[in-house]
């Protein structure tokens, strides 16, 4: 009786997870959460739409809800348990490194005024910061600034920086196709 | 109510140009007629292709270039190309070469070119808001199929997966060139090297042709190129150093 009743619920909460790994995600948001590999345009939207639920959901368990509904056991008995939430656990780490933070380290760039680095942080595919770690400092280099600032009205340096946001289209130098095989493009023109 | 499932409009990637080629048409026009403009605007980019490339030795750009076919024998499209090549060649100081190569090549206006002439054509046949991304030169009409402005990122010189600016229009031609994807191609035809300096450069303006023409002759001037851009009159621009910096039109229309 209680095995069925347990039966029931594991059923219950497998097809509550199936529904929802069902409900496609909004294609904006994948496009924003990609994959660095983006590789096949439903097997992309899959993996990235299941651990972001998973997450969501306070439910772990149900994502393999459909073994848990084969194996009612598996709430029951803390052998059979065990080896059932260690498969699981990798799942969620094999997410992780899409959110986890990085911090890359461009060449040093020697330029007449001196040597220029910058380090970038990367939080999954966005990129969170940019600091230069080296810069001309003073002299020559300040005279230029402020030369190019007073030369070129209506524009403005920065150091170039990552924006985030819903796009329809990217522009970019010309790729070849296998370049835009690993364009931001390919991407978008998969999720939708 | 509910809302609607599907969007409407029609989407499409081919490979044409040695690149891949977007279309993205969002007017909520029959299925059929949709797919039609479809296959009329990706006919005419072959079409443009096997007529321009320099990697056929049959095509008419090299047919010409060799000697075998006089210019009064060739095509309205491929003379009225080489005349707007001419005139870009003055416009850009001699930066913007269809002979920098040492040979005809002309794809440096063609694609951008190609794409205007398509984006025109769907206007004129009632396909009013579209988007056509040839291989991130791009031509928006209208709205997007979320009945906003289309928005436009403009790729990061150093992350392909980011942007580093987000423009939105209405009617906006958008061309990006740099020497990230392929390298240092873009040859200064002053020097005769490849040209150095900036990284990436984007011209926005009413013509995609001219405006990838302005966006190579810019990368080709090297940082020269930012001063000039800045007394281009009708468009605008935004340019990232080699050095990581970035200088844009104040007036460029970003997103939010």
């Amino acid at each position: 009786m209680r095995r069925a009743l347990f039966a029931i619920t594991g059923l219950a909460a497998g097809t509550t997870a199936l529904v929802v790994l069902k409900g496609a995600p909004d294609a904006r948001q994948v496009a924003q959460d990609l994959p660095a590999g983006a590789p096949g345009g439903t097997t992309a939207a899959t993996p990235g739409a299941a651990p972001e639920r998973a997450a969501a959901k306070p439910r772990p368990t149900g994502r393999p809800g459909t073994t848990a509904a084969r194996t009612p056991g598996a709430g029951r008995t803390g052998t059979g348990a065990g080896p059932r939430s260690t498969p699981a656990a990798p799942r969620t780490s094999a997410a992780a490194p899409k959110s986890t933070t990085r911090k890359v380290t461009g060449p040093v760039v020697v330029t007449e005024f001196g040597n220029v680095q910058v380090q970038i942080t990367v939080t999954g595919t966005k990129i969170v910061n940019a600091v230069a770690l080296e810069l001309p400092q003073g002299g020559q280099s300040d005279l230029r600034s402020n030369r190019v600032d007073d030369t070129y009205s209506g524009t403005s340096g920065t150091v170039v920086r990552q924006q985030d946001a819903n796009l329809d289209t990217v522009s970019q130098a010309t790729a070849t196709s296998n370049g835009y095989r690993q364009s931001l493009q390919a991407a978008l023109d998969q999720v939708r | 109510m509910t809302a609607p499932v599907t969007r409407p409009g029609l989407r499409r990637v081919e490979q044409v140009m040695g690149t891949a080629i977007s279309l993205d048409l969002a007017d909520d026009l029959p299925a059929a007629t949709l797919r039609e403009l479809a296959d009329d605007t990706f006919h005419w980019l072959r079409e443009v292709d096997a007529r321009f490339t320099t990697y056929a030795e049959d095509s008419e750009v090299r047919r010409v270039d060799r000697g075998e076919l006089p210019l009064s024998g060739a095509s309205a499209d491929l003379r009225a190309v080489l005349a707007r090549c001419a005139d870009l060649w003055g416009d850009t100081d001699g930066f913007f070469d269809a002979y920098a190569t040492g040979r005809l090549d002309p794809s440096g206006y063609v694609k951008g070119w190609a794409a205007q002439v398509a984006s025109d054509r769907l206007v004129a046949a009632g396909a009013v808001d579209h988007c056509l991304n040839a291989g991130g030169d791009i031509r928006v009409r209208g709205h997007s199929s979320s009945g906003q402005p289309w928005r436009i990122g403009v790729r990061h010189p150093w992350d392909a997966y980011a942007t580093c600016l987000v423009l939105t229009g209405t009617d906006l031609a958008v061309a990006t060139s740099g020497v990230y994807e392929r390298g240092h191609h873009v040859v200064d035809p002053r020097r005769g090297g490849p040209a150095r300096g900036l990284r990436s450069v984007t011209v926005v303006g009413p013509d995609l042709g001219v405006a990838d023409a302005y966006a190579t002759a810019a990368v080709a001037m090297g940082v020269a190129g930012i001063g000039w851009l800045d007394r281009l009159p009708g468009h605008l621009h935004a340019v990232v150093t080699d050095d990581g910096r970035l200088l844009r039109s104040t007036a460029l229309p970003l997103a939010d």
